[in-house]
């Protein structure tokens, strides 16, 4: 409180991410060395219990089939469940599964507001927010207000623009990343050179959202399509710290 | 008196018959043979019972003071059936030839430089998130002391972290798996 107030405005925003929900495609690479790993494996290992009983049970077909005139009179009261029939049952049943597409309808129409899509990759949320007299998109950010930690004001940020009901874990207390700007010098004055923007890193819990989003234009974008929205500087900031 | 002798004879568990005597103070010279017998076996008998039990407490004393058998691990011994000399190996299949070893070995080296450079580009991107939250940190400081102080704090509340992880097809709604049944044949050792 001593210290003489600096001329800088301070802002939390935050960067929330969906998690991705399933695996990413395999490269060649490691598709072929899958393929090799399993064929190795196969060459080293032993018969299991199920491939035995398989392979005696065609060993018993066989020998019927070549003695067919003793063995009938025993075989007709037999009903044996053959492995081969199990694996048949098994093999239906798997066919019968469908299970939900990896490229889902949102990945279709390009869909940018909704968070199913790209469901292999990292989504952040950007909303369109009025600076001075420019519309932007940024991530979301409130400015500081004296009496709360930084971090608060992100929580604030992100309660702005999604409501009260999101469940997001914040990793951590300390900020991921800083974007400094200057005032343009029409608005600049000594106490008021311009604004720091710390960044803050969460991950977004519940994947159901409808009835949290309130205001007006908002996107859920992956970090090669940020390049599309951001600001050069702003987002040169903002990929040091997203991994992808 | 006699009726003393009598009842001092008798072992101290059965207490009833020496009252027992006492009553009958006519008949007391007549019943005696008729009592002498039967009370020889029970005496005996009880004389038997209790040398058994004396001998079943020992052996159990011997069992309990013979250190307590181990239970054995199950998963660490190999059942038989798994033995060398019961093993069936898969001889089935041809020997690889010149052109299948070769390919592996080269496909071996390209994967080797594919993760070399996987995990270098991961060290990367860790190194420049590290350098970021330092800058923020630094500028942090710069702006205010008290803030800093509360970014640096340890969140408590971070982990135990859990997260679902990605399969490899999005989650069916609307699905209701098959429900299995569970039949638990694990073995129970008491010591």
């Amino acid at each position: 409180t001593a210290a003489a107030p600096r001329p800088w405005r301070l802002f939390g925003a935050m960067c929330l991410l969906r998690l991705p929900r399933i695996t990413q495609p395999l490269e060649k690479v490691e598709e072929e060395m899958a393929a090799l790993m399993g064929q190795i494996e196969l060459e080293k290992s032993h018969y299991s219990d199920h491939e035995i009983r398989k392979l005696e049970e065609e060993e018993q077909l066989r020998r019927r089939k070549e003695n067919i005139d003793d063995d009938d009179d025993e075989v007709r009261g037999k009903t044996v469940i053959m492995a081969q029939d199990l694996e048949d049952k098994w093999e239906q049943k798997l066919l019968q599964f469908k299970a939900a597409p990896r490229v889902t309808d949102a990945d279709k129409n390009n869909n940018r507001t909704s968070l199913n899509r790209k469901l292999d990759r990292n989504l952040m949320l950007l909303v369109k927010q009025k600076l001075g007299n420019q519309e932007l998109w940024l991530l979301p950010q409130v400015e500081w207000q004296p009496g709360e930690t930084l971090r608060s004001t992100a929580e604030r940020a992100m309660a702005t623009f999604l409501g009260d009901h999101i469940q997001a874990k914040i990793l951590g207390n300390a900020p991921y990343g800083i974007y400094k700007y200057k005032f343009p010098r029409a608005i600049r004055t000594e106490d008021n050179m311009g604004a720091k923007v710390f960044f803050f890193k969460a991950f977004l819990q519940s994947s159901d959202l409808s009835q949290a989003e309130l205001k007006e234009d908002y996107l859920w974008v992956t970090k090669d399509e940020l390049g599309d929205y951001l600001k050069s500087e702003y987002l040169k900031k903002v990929n040091r710290f997203l991994l992808d | 008196c006699s009726f003393s002798f009598f009842s001092s004879w008798l072992p101290q568990t059965v207490p009833f018959r020496g009252s027992h005597w006492q009553t009958s103070l006519l008949a007391f010279r007549a019943s005696l043979p008729m009592r002498a017998q039967p009370k020889k076996k029970k005496k005996v008998d009880v004389k038997r019972e209790q040398a058994q039990k004396d001998r079943m407490k020992k052996k159990i004393k011997k069992l309990e003071k013979a250190a307590p058998e181990m239970i054995p691990i199950e998963d660490f011994i190999t059942p038989l059936k798994y033995s060398d000399n019961n093993r069936q190996v898969l001889r089935s299949l041809p020997p690889l030839s010149f052109e299948e070893t070769e390919r592996r070995v080269l496909l071996l080296k390209k994967w080797c430089l594919f993760k070399q450079k996987q995990d270098e580009a991961e060290k990367k991107a860790i190194q420049t998130l590290v350098e970021a939250q330092q800058e923020a940190l630094k500028e942090l400081r710069l702006e205010s002391e008290e803030l800093y102080q509360a970014a640096i704090r340890r969140d408590e509340g971070l982990f135990p972290f859990e997260r679902d992880e990605p399969n490899y097809t999005p989650p069916l709604p609307g699905y209701d798996p098959p429900e299995g049944k569970c039949i638990d044949i694990t073995k129970v050792y008491t010591q």
